[in-house]
């Protein structure tokens, strides 16, 4: 059975392709488009994903939306007659929003793909993120937990997944907590106060929360209240998401936590309005991180069950999810690859084949490289063409120059095979360097990634080693797979993993297995043999304000314009010229 | 002939700080589509020339954003200019709408040298009407410098990748320029009708629906609902 999943319309909008019950393909179409977080019908991800299959659409027996556009409309209208009349500035707009296209995704779908409507069905959003945890996590049995802003009404969802012997599975959502009380909204509006565009600068919050103290718990804790039954009430008067799509906070919100920063002032931790701010981060993650844990905890204890699958956009919080790992009781803690809503196309596909077709629940492949491949042919011929140096040469000479590179102080263009799936890069499009000292630290915020010096590097280590290097809990290593735990530097470690290090001792690390990333370990483990220490800097290769590269031509445009000293693409290395190198050698020695 | 109303569009700090820092996100975004266009293209010259454009563009971006945020930082708190006039004074490819993926060279090359073109005459002129702002005069002398390069590189490619058709290709582009135009005013105007529909309707027919939506938001719990079990069932509602 042929079936494609879609998210679209809101943020990172996705294709996603599973034949007969095993994913095939998934793409982002910002990575297509190169338009961050591109919210539009994702027609070049679908092409590609159909391509890539070698199936027309005709051959579909089923195209799964990751939510129902009428519900949410229907939020959206209620939401818009609750708060009548503040809203009567939101309601064209949200009308125009939603009767333009976003409400037509049948006939959309339809159109674009030519299949009759019948084949065209809609799983609800929570229902998507819960598939894409559990369908995805190597348990039979577990607690699920899906956590974001909000989908159609639900914001937060607890369930149970099971897989059973004859092949069969089954997910069973049991309870809910419902808009406008959504943690990932309280979050979203601490982002849009600390002058971060919202659905994009969370990750900032969290960064820029280690540099604070959680002295403002108090106050946070008058914006969101917990209910007797164990969940929990946004105060709405601080708020204004719900009545405006301006702003997210309300003047009341301001006269509790002072003024809004703004997004063209830098933060300066040396003043009070930078520790203010930094304090403010760190009070919505401790309460955001309590609330999860104590629900986590109520969850496990009425479930009974060592696993726990988490999903939603909150579900990229690697700080709560380690939390969760330590406090709540579960002793696995699963997070997908992609947790927000491009994940969404993923986990609508799979659960359209287990549960509304029926099908037999297969094995999914634990990786997340599901997108297109590298082709490092079309990196030499490119480099060829614009006269820079370039080689070829097979795995074990790219690997042992690459480790050299990165044992000079060079920075590397890592991309290889697959493009992943999901915001973090896991090995296969990485921008790679050593991670010993925070002068790598600074020349990748200043010369490639432009960005805010509070933002920490994760770091890439094998899977066998890191317990010696990172306070590994039992389970942490699960959650360091794909990233989505932040763990602890070992004390007697840090002086020498400081470029990957965080002002709170805590880095968001990748413990890699080999069968996943076969050239990436490899050559962090030639690297270790080098350096006397097998780990390494891995960042997204992208600028800021770009998506991750896809293409060899977007790492070589990518490694042009910014500071990155070697290209590799599959088997090919392409070099910046001798003279700027050499500058860059003398500066790091 | 436009000086004086362009000088009183800057005159006012708010507004030119939003002017810059809007400027700013238009430069950046038209860098982004010309950095896709180097990425698409097969022609190696073309190729650096578009990222050396791209480069040249982010560059833009950055001095107009941090010129932006210099002058925000002597304004009054809270202050927003009453009217933004963002027709009157566009910045460099903010009123033209480029799908790259889906243009040739030819037709690219044509487009870019047309937008850098109108660009370079509408930025000369905010030049001249900030003569008393110095700092801000020196951001669009040095962009002026670019878009004059950006200017002939764009004819200079067009002449050679279509030696022939080239003046026919410029047609087009300003034929397609006028049909966009056309375009954004007609959907400009159908969306200030249609919210002012929408906000006529909005206070006649929906205050009575409005008391029933509260009154039930009154009667609803706080806390945990329980999913009830035909909602993990069939996909083929959209409700």
């Amino acid at each position: 059975m042929r079936i494609l999943g879609l998210s679209a319309h809101y943020h990172d909008s996705a294709a996603a392709l599973i034949i007969d019950g095993v994913p095939v393909c998934a793409v982002q179409e910002e990575r297509l488009s190169r338009r961050k977080n591109d919210p539009s019908f994702p027609l070049a991800a679908i092409e590609w994903c159909l391509h890539h299959a070698d199936v027309e659409p005709e051959d579909l027996d089923a195209v799964v939306f990751y939510e129902r556009p009428m519900l949410k409309f229907d939020r959206i209208l209620t939401c818009s007659l609750r708060t009548f009349p503040h809203s009567w500035r939101a309601f064209p707009k949200a009308m125009r929003n939603s009767l333009g296209e976003k409400m037509w995704v049948r006939g959309i779908i339809s159109s674009h793909l030519g299949i009759p409507g019948r084949k065209i069905l809609f799983a609800e959003h929570h229902q998507s993120h819960a598939a894409a945890a559990f369908f995805t996590a190597p348990t039979d049995h577990a607690a699920i937990l899906t956590v974001d802003g909000v989908g159609e009404w639900t914001t937060l969802c607890v369930g149970v997944g099971e897989r059973f012997r004859n092949d069969t599975a089954r997910i069973n959502l049991q309870r809910e907590i419902r808009f406008p009380h959504s943690l990932g909204m309280l979050y979203s509006t601490f982002t849009a106060y600390l002058g971060f565009p919202v659905n994009e600068g969370e990750y900032k919050v969290m960064g820029l929360a280690g540099y604070g103290r959680p002295t403002m718990m108090d106050r946070v804790r008058k914006l969101i209240q917990r209910t007797p039954d164990g969940a929990f009430t946004l105060d709405l008067d601080y708020f204004s998401f719900h009545t405006t799509a301006e702003s997210s906070y309300s003047p009341r919100f301001l006269e509790l936590f002072g003024p809004a920063r703004s997004p063209y002032e830098p933060i300066d931790l040396e003043t009070s309005d930078g520790l203010r701010f930094a304090d403010c981060a760190a009070s919505v993650q401790r309460v955001l991180e309590d609330t999860l844990v104590e629900m986590t905890q109520s969850l496990h204890r009425e479930t009974g069950l060592p696993d726990l699958c988490l999903g939603g956009g909150v579900a990229l919080n690697g700080l709560a999810n380690a939390r969760i790992l330590a406090e709540s009781g579960f002793e696995r803690v699963f997070v997908p690859p992609a947790p927000g809503d491009a994940g969404c196309a993923l986990g609508a596909a799979l659960y359209a084949d287990r549960i509304h077709f029926g099908n037999p629940d297969g094995e999914v492949p634990d990786h997340p490289f599901w997108g297109p491949s590298v082709n490092g042919g079309d990196l030499a011929r490119i480099a060829g063409e614009d006269g820079q140096q370039f080689s070829e040469c097979d795995d074990q000479a790219l690997i042992g120059q690459t480790a050299d590179d990165l044992a000079a102080g060079l920075i590397v263009g890592w991309m290889d095979g697959p493009l992943e799936f999901g915001p973090r890069a896991l090995g296969h499009r990485s921008i790679l360097a050593a991670p010993h000292n925070v002068g790598m630290r600074d020349r990748l915020n200043r010369e490639i990634k432009y960005r805010e010096e509070f933002r920490p590097f994760a770091p890439v280590v094998p899977i066998e080693v890191a317990d010696r290097y990172f306070e590994l809990p039992p389970g942490g290593a699960r959650l360091a797979r794909f990233m989505s735990g932040v763990f602890r530097v070992r004390p007697e470690w840090r002086p020498r993993l400081e470029a990957i290090t965080h002002i709170d001792g805590t880095t968001r690390l990748q413990a890699l297995e080999r069968s996943m990333a076969p050239r990436l370990y490899d050559l962090v483990e030639d690297y270790g043999r080098r350096s006397g220490m097998p780990v390494l800097l891995n960042t997204s290769f992208n600028l800021a304000g770009e998506p991750i590269v896809n293409r060899a031509v977007e790492g070589y445009s990518t490694f042009l314009r910014s500071g990155i000293d070697v290209l590799v693409a599959g088997n090919t290395r392409v070099m910046k010229r001798e003279s700027q190198v050499a500058h860059r050698k003398e500066a790091v020695a | 002939m436009l000086a004086p109303l362009h000088r009183w569009v800057w005159s006012c700090d708010e507004r030119r700080v939003q002017k810059l820092l809007h400027f700013g996100e238009t430069e950046t975004d038209g860098g982004r589509d010309i950095l896709r266009a180097a990425e698409m293209t097969s022609d190696p010259l073309l190729r650096r020339l578009y990222l050396k454009h791209a480069i040249d563009e982010h560059r833009h971006g950055d001095m107009f954003r941090r010129r932006g945020a210099d002058l925000f930082r002597t304004l009054t708190p809270g202050l927003k200019p009453a009217f933004q006039v963002e027709w009157l004074a566009p910045g460099g490819h903010g009123a033209d709408d480029l799908e790259v993926q889906d243009e040739s060279d030819n037709d690219l090359l044509a487009f870019l040298h047309l937008s850098e073109k109108a660009a370079a005459s509408r930025f000369s002129v905010y030049r001249d009407v900030l003569q008393r702002d110095e700092p801000t005069c020196a951001v669009f002398d040095e962009i002026l410098h670019d878009e004059v390069f950006h200017m002939n590189y764009t004819l200079t490619q067009l002449t050679r990748v279509a030696p022939e058709q080239h003046r026919r290709h410029l047609w087009r582009a300003r034929l397609s320029r006028l049909g966009k135009g056309y375009l954004r005013v007609a959907t400009a105007l159908a969306g200030v009708l249609g919210t002012l529909l929408l906000t006529i309707q909005y206070f006649v027919f929906v205050p009575p629906f409005a008391l029933l939506a509260k009154r039930a938001q009154r009667r609803e719990h706080v806390g945990w609902h329980p999913v009830s079990p035909d909602r993990n069932g069939s996909l083929d509602k959209q409700y």
